[in-house]
C-alpha cells in the first residue's frame, strides 16, 4: 500500500515561492498499476521523486507498506531507493558508458548483490523485456530508443522493487513502441506483482491503468478510479 | 565490475582529453620528480663538502709558517690533545725540513732562477752550505752580514708526515705513483718517496738509496704531484724524519680534520683553548661557505619548483575532475536515483582521478628519470659560475693548497639519479595529487540532486 497524506512540495525561486506539490492525498493498493496525467507545470515530476525519496516534501507524509519515507534518514533513504524503488525515466538515463547488461546490474551492485548472481539475474531480465543476444552487451548509445527503455525497465526491475516510478515511460517513443513498452510494464506489474505509478500524457494509456489521478497546479482535481 | 574499475574503465572514455591530461600531468610530475632528485643530490653534495672542503684547521706553531718567522715548535704530544676535541675526525701531522748539500747528496731538481736568488738574498744565510769549490763558505755561515758572491742551490724540502692518503701531504691536488708505493706512515724505518723531477735529476729508482743526515736513505716509491714544486720534494714517516734530523717529538704543522664545516668553528674555538699560546690556529670555512651558498640557493630553487610542479598537477587534475563531473551531472543523479550512496559516487570518480594521474605518473617518471641530471647540472651550473674562484699559485708553506677552483669542478661534478626512493616519493607525489584534486569535485558530487534527473537537460 502506498499512501500519500497532504503532501506539499514548495520551491523557492527568484520570484518568491512555488508551490508545486499543494496539499495530495491518495493511495494505491499493492500490485495495482496508477497513472497521473495532467498539463505541463502541474507537479507530475515533482511527485514522482517525492514518491521515489528522490527530494524531500516540506510536508506531509509517504507511507510505503508500513514506514513514513519522509522521516527516514538520508542513509536509510539510498537504501529504501535501492531496495524498494525502480525508477524509468522519460529519457532513459542509462550510463552511457556501460553495456546493457552493466546497467541491469548496476542497482545490484549497489544493494550488494553477489557477483554471479547479479549477472544471471540481469540477463534472465533483459530476455524478459525481449532484449536478446547481443544486443545484451551494447552500450546504450547503439540500441534504439525502444531498446533502451526496455534496459531502463529491467534495471527498475533488479532488485524486486515494491514501487515502480515511471515519469512518461514512452514520452519519446512512437506509439507503437510506446505501446508495446506500456504493455511490457503493465504484464510485470501483473506477474511480479509490483505496484507502478506511470506520468503519461497519453490518455489512451492512462485509461488502461487501474486508477488515474490528474493533477492541476499541484493539486488533485479528479480521482479516476474505476 | 565494481566501483574501482568503472572508474578506471572511466578514464579512458574520452581517448583524446585521457591522452592530453596524461601528457600535462607527466610533464608535471616529471619536473617535480627532477626538482625532487636534484634536492637530494644538491643536499648530499652539500653534505659531503661540507665534511670534506674547507673543513680542516691549521695548527703552526705561534709565529711560524712552514720555514718563515719562528718562536718555539710544537709537539706530538701537544698534538695530541687536539685528537679528543669533539667533532675532529682525523689529525695528521708534519715536519718539514730543508736538506742542504752538506746534509745529503742528493741535487735540487730546482734551479735557483730570479725568485730563488731573490729568496737566498732575503732570508740571510745561515742554513746552506756554499755549493762545491766555493770558499769561505765557514766563515760567512758564522757571519750573517757577510757578502761572499755564491751560486745558490735551492735546498731540498722534506717532508715527515704521520698520513700519506691525502694528496695534500704531498703538495698536490692529486697524486700518482710512477713506480713503487707510499711508505706505512706509522713507521720509523729509513724510507722515503720522492717526486719525479727529484728521482729524475739524481736518477734515483725504486730500491736506490741516497744519504740524508748522515744515514742511508731507501727510495720505496716516485710520485708525480703534476706541479714543479711538489715533484722536487720528498716524503718520509714522520718518526724516521724526527730522528734523523734530531727533531724528536717535534712537528712544524698539523691539520685537523672536522666531521662538518657547520662544525668548524666550535672545534677551531676548542683547538684554540687546547693549545694555547703555542700555536696558531687557523681555518678555511670561509671558501667552503662560498662554495655551498650556490647549492643552498639551487636546494631552495629546487624546492619551490618542486612545490609548483605539485600544485600545477593538482589543479591540473582538479580542474579535469570538475569537467568530468560537470558533463556527468546526470549520470552521477542516475546513479544516486538507483541506490548509489554519495561515498561510492566519489569513489568511482576519485579512482578515475587516480588513474589518470597513475598513467601521468608513469609518464612523468619517464621524464624525470630522462631530466634529473641534466635539471640539476643546468640548476647547478647557472648558479655556481657566478662565484667561481682561482686559486693563487702562491708559495706553499704549509704543504697544504688553498681552496679555490677546483671546489667548483666538485660541486659540477654531481650526479642526480632516480633511484628506488625516488620512485617511491613519485608514486606518492601521485597519489597526493589525485587525492588534493579530487576533494572539490567530490564535494560537487555531494551536490548533485537526483531529482534533477527527472528534468530535460
Ligand atoms: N527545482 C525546482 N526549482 C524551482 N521550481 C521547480 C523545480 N522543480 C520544479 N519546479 C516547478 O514546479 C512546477 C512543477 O514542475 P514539474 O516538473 O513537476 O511539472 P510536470 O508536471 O512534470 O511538467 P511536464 O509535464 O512538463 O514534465 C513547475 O512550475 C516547475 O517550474
Ligand atoms: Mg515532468
Amino acid at each position: 500500500m502506498l499512501q500519500v497524506k497532504d503532501l506539499h512540495k514548495s520551491f523557492k525561486t527568484g520570484d518568491g515561492n512555488v508551490n508545486a506539490i499543494d496539499g495530495v492525498s491518495f493511495s494505491v493498493p499493492d500490485g495495482q498499476f496508477a497513472s497521473i496525467i495532467g498539463k505541463s507545470g502541474s507537479g507530475k515530476s515533482t511527485l514522482l521523486s517525492l514518491l521515489g525519496a528522490l527530494d524531500k516534501p516540506t510536508s506531509g507524509s509517504i507511507v510505503v507498506g508500513e514506514k513514513d519515507i519522509v522521516k527516514l534518514h538520508d542513509h536509510t533513504l539510498i537504501k529504501y531507493r535501492c531496495e524498494k524503488i525502480g525508477f524509468v525515466f522519460q529519457n532513459y538515463n542509462l550510463v552511457p558508458n556501460l553495456s546493457a547488461i552493466e546497467n541491469v546490474v548496476l542497482p545490484m551492485e549497489f544493494a550488494g548483490v553477489s557477483k554471479t548472481k547479479r549477472l544471471v539475474r540481469a540477463k534472465e531480465l533483459l530476455n524478459q523485456v525481449g532484449l536478446e543476444g547481443g544486443k545484451q552487451n551494447r552500450k546504450p548509445g547503439r540500441l534504439s530508443g525502444g531498446e533502451q527503455q526496455r534496459v531502463a525497465i529491467a534495471r527498475a526491475l533488479a532488485n524486486h522493487p515494491s514501487l515502480i516510478l515511471a515519469d512518461e515511460p514512452t514520452g519519446n517513443l512512437d506509439n507503437q513502441t510506446g505501446k508495446l513498452i506500456f504493455d511490457l510494464l503493465h504484464n510485470l506489474s501483473r506477474t511480479e506483482k509490483t505496484t507502478i505509478v506511470v506520468v503519461t500524457h497519453d490518455l489512451d494509456i492512462a485509461g488502461k491503468t487501474d486508477v488515474t489521478f490528474r493533477l492541476s497546479d499541484g493539486k488533485l482535481v479528479k480521482n479516476g478510479a474505476k | 565490475m565494481n566501483v574501482v574499475s568503472r572508474g578506471i574503465r572511466n578514464a579512458f572514455r574520452n581517448t583524446i582529453r585521457t591522452f592530453s591530461i596524461v601528457v600535462i600531468l607527466g610533464l608535471s610530475v616529471g619536473l617535480a620528480l627532477s626538482m625532487l632528485g636534484a634536492r637530494q643530490a644538491v643536499q648530499q653534495k652539500i653534505t659531503t663538502i661540507k665534511s670534506t672542503i674547507g673543513n680542516t684547521i691549521s695548527i703552526s706553531p705561534a709565529g711560524a709558517r712552514g720555514f718563515q718567522g719562528g718562536g718555539e715548535p710544537l709537539t706530538t704530544a701537544e698534538i695530541a690533545k687536539v685528537s679528543s676535541i669533539a667533532n675532529v675526525t682525523k689529525v695528521t701531522e708534519a715536519l718539514q725540513d730543508r736538506l742542504t748539500t752538506s746534509d745529503t747528496n742528493l741535487v735540487s731538481a730546482i734551479d735557483a732562477g730570479t725568485l730563488g736568488n731573490r729568496q737566498a738574498g732575503n732570508s740571510g744565510v745561515g742554513f746552506q752550505a756554499p755549493p762545491d769549490g766555493v770558499p769561505g763558505g765557514a766563515a760567512a755561515s758564522q757571519d750573517g752580514t757577510a757578502t761572499v758572491k755564491r751560486t745558490f742551490t735551492p735546498p731540498l724540502i722534506v717532508s715527515g708526515v704521520n698520513d700519506v692518503s691525502a694528496a695534500s701531504a704531498y703538495g698536490g691536488d692529486s697524486v700518482t705513483f710512477t713506480s713503487g708505493a707510499a711508505f706505512n706512515a706509522s713507521s720509523s724505518e729509513n724510507v722515503a718517496v720522492v717526486g719525479k723531477a727529484l728521482a729524475a735529476k739524481n736518477s734515483l729508482s725504486v730500491g736506490s738509496t741516497f744519504t740524508a743526515y748522515g744515514a742511508t736513505v731507501k727510495v720505496v716509491g716516485i710520485y708525480d704531484t703534476g706541479n714543479t714544486f711538489a715533484n722536487a720534494g720528498m716524503l718520509m714517516p714522520l718518526a724516521t724524519l724526527q730522528t734523523l734530523s734530531a727533531q724528536a717529538g717535534q712537528i712544524s704543522s698539523a691539520t685537523a680534520t672536522v666531521n662538518s664545516i657547520d662544525n668548524i668553528d666550535a672545534a677551531t674555538t676548542a683547538i684554540k683553548t687546547a693549545l694555547g699560546t703555542a700555536a696558531d690556529v687557523t681555518n678555511d670555512q670561509t671558501t667552503a661557505k662560498t662554495a655551498v651558498e650556490p647549492l643552498e640557493s639551487v636546494k631552495t630553487i629546487s624546492l619551490y619548483s618542486l612545490i609548483g610542479a605539485l600544485v600545477a598537477g593538482s589543479v591540473i587534475i582538479l580542474l579535469t575532475m570538475m569537467m568530468i563531473v560537470r558533463e556527468r551531472r546526470r549520470e552521477i543523479g542516475v546513479m544516486k536515483a538507483i541506490g548509489s550512496s554519495n561515498l561510492k559516487t566519489m569513489l568511482q570518480f576519485i579512482s578515475e582521478a587516480v588513474t589518470l594521474t597513475f598513467l601521468g605518473m608513469l609518464v612523468g617518471l619517464v621524464i624525470g628519470i630522462a631530466a634529473a641530471n641534466p635539471v640539476t647540472k643546468v640548476l647547478v651550473n647557472n648558479s655556481s659560475s657566478s662565484t667561481t674562484q682561482t686559486a693563487g699559485p702562491g708559495v706553499r708553506t704549509r704543504g697544504i693548497r688553498g681552496f679555490g677552483s677546483n671546489s667548483v669542478t666538485n660541486i659540477k661534478n654531481i650526479k642526480t639519479s632516480v633511484g628506488a626512493g625516488t620512485l617511491l616519493d613519485g608514486v606518492g607525489i601521485a597519489f597526493l595529487i589525485a587525492i588534493l584534486g579530487s576533494a572539490i569535485p567530490a564535494l560537487l558530487i555531494s551536490k548533485v540532486r537526483p531529482a534533477d534527473v527527472m528534468r530535460a537537460e
